[in-house]
């Protein structure tokens, strides 16, 4: 996986070269289709990029330096209007985000928000068994509940996440954590 | 992060470089060292002002929080005006403080100035005697402004009366720029700037 990102790298890498705005042998034309991709702080071609409700494109890690350095006067680096890291949308430009998740980073991006469609009536089903699973968490006999409602859980799914996945692998290590956490709970109430 | 300064201004000096501005002579920045920390700015005084004709040198300091806080900036060319000390060059804009945006660029800066050149703020005043006799005696102060601008920044506005004020008071064993500080300060009144150089 990281000799094919390394890969990447490596062929991008003149491509990279040629359009960087301090070589003097780019043409001009070409400079400013990519000036409008700039960040309006560093003026380079924005990374990890944001926009602010007044629709002005930075860089993730300037505006953040930007908004840390001013706490008490939150503006627009640009028109001066009031914005907040609350209110910026990340940009998700395709090819442009590198594998890393930028969140990972310091300081994280803040995360688009996106709305989720009306589930049709025929996922609705779905719904209320996670919600069964929830709610056993309530009940009295706790260990029990949990083990049916765990297998409840399974049959429920449509299709269960196949062996060697990540999600599978975490089930796995959810249904260990709530076992364990079962057992110590027996064991605290027998000793009690 | 401190090299975002350093590029950014390799950016910016080139943008103004390229700027209509320059082509029209109007703003120039110059390199002084190789890691840009230091410039020399430079604007042409605006028409229709005491400035008109005049060339006014500016020291250009980028700190290291650059763009992030703004760049440090101040008169080299000794000017009269309401918002720039008449002694040491400090100028009072509001966008060189808390008006900062890390946006602007030494372009918007040089043209800020020069527009500051075209319309004073005697209300928010960095030199308190020019912004009082900007008030109380502009027909004063704009003779003043357009001696300064003759005499230090090649303006071409000779103005005899003035020259000859001075030349007394040197004669008396004054230096010239003491003379003419006394005498822009005192509405070029002979008698009062003569009793203040000697009490
Ligand atoms: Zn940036
Ligand atoms: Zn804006």
């Amino acid at each position: 996986m990281s000799g094919v990102t390394e890969n990447l790298k490596s062929s991008q890498e003149p491509n990279k070269e040629r359009q960087d705005p301090d070589s003097s042998d780019t043409p001009d034309e070409e400079k400013k289709d990519d000036r409008i991709f700039e960040c309006n702080i560093c003026l380079d071609t924005a990374k990890d990029a944001v926009v602010s409700m007044c629709g002005h494109l930075f860089c993730w890690p300037c505006l953040h330096q930007w908004l840390e350095t001013r706490p008490n006067r939150q503006v627009c680096p640009v028109c001066k209007a009031s914005i907040s890291k609350e209110k910026v949308v990340p940009l998700y430009g395709r090819g442009s985000s590198k594998q890393e998740d930028p969140r990972e980073k310091v300081p994280p991006r803040p995360a688009g928000q996106r709305t989720e469609p009306e589930p049709g009536s025929a996922f609705s089903g779905f719904g209320f068994a996670d919600n069964g699973f929830h709610m056993s968490f309530g009940i009295g006999a706790f260990p029990f509940g949990f083990f049916t409602s765990t297998f409840n859980f399974g049959d429920a799914r449509p299709t269960a996440a196949a062996r060697g996945t990540q999600q599978h692998m975490e089930e796995q290590f959810l249904s260990k954590i709530f076992l364990w956490m079962a057992i110590l709970f027996v064991a605290w109430l027998l000793l009690a | 992060m401190a090299n975002i300064a350093a590029q950014r201004i390799k950016r910016e000096f080139k943008e103004v470089i390229k700027s209509e501005e320059v082509a029209k002579c109007a703003i120039r920045v110059e390199l002084l060292n190789d890691c840009y920390t230091e410039l020399r700015g430079e604007i042409a005084g605006p028409p229709d002002t005491p400035y008109e004709g005049g060339t006014f040198v500016l020291d250009i300091k980028v700190p290291e929080t650059y763009p992030f806080n703004p760049p440090k900036v101040k008169f080299l060319t000794k000017i009269w005006h309401p918002n720039i000390s008449s002694v040491t060059g400090a100028i009072c804009l509001d966008i060189l403080k808390d008006q900062w945006a890390a946006a602007m660029t030494l372009r918007t800066v040089l043209l800020s100035l020069q527009a500051l050149l075209s319309a004073a703020e005697p209300d928010d005043p960095q030199d308190a005697v020019v912004a009082k006799q900007y008030k109380e005696n502009n027909e004063m102060f704009q003779i003043t402004a357009r001696h300064w601008t003759n005499v230090y920044a090649g303006g071409p506005n000779v103005n005899k009366d003035c020259d000859d004020k001075i030349k007394t008071l040197a004669d008396m064993g004054v230096e010239e720029h003491q003379a003419r500080v006394a005498l822009s300060s005192y509405d070029w009144e002979l008698q009062r700037a003569t009793e203040q150089l000697f009490s």
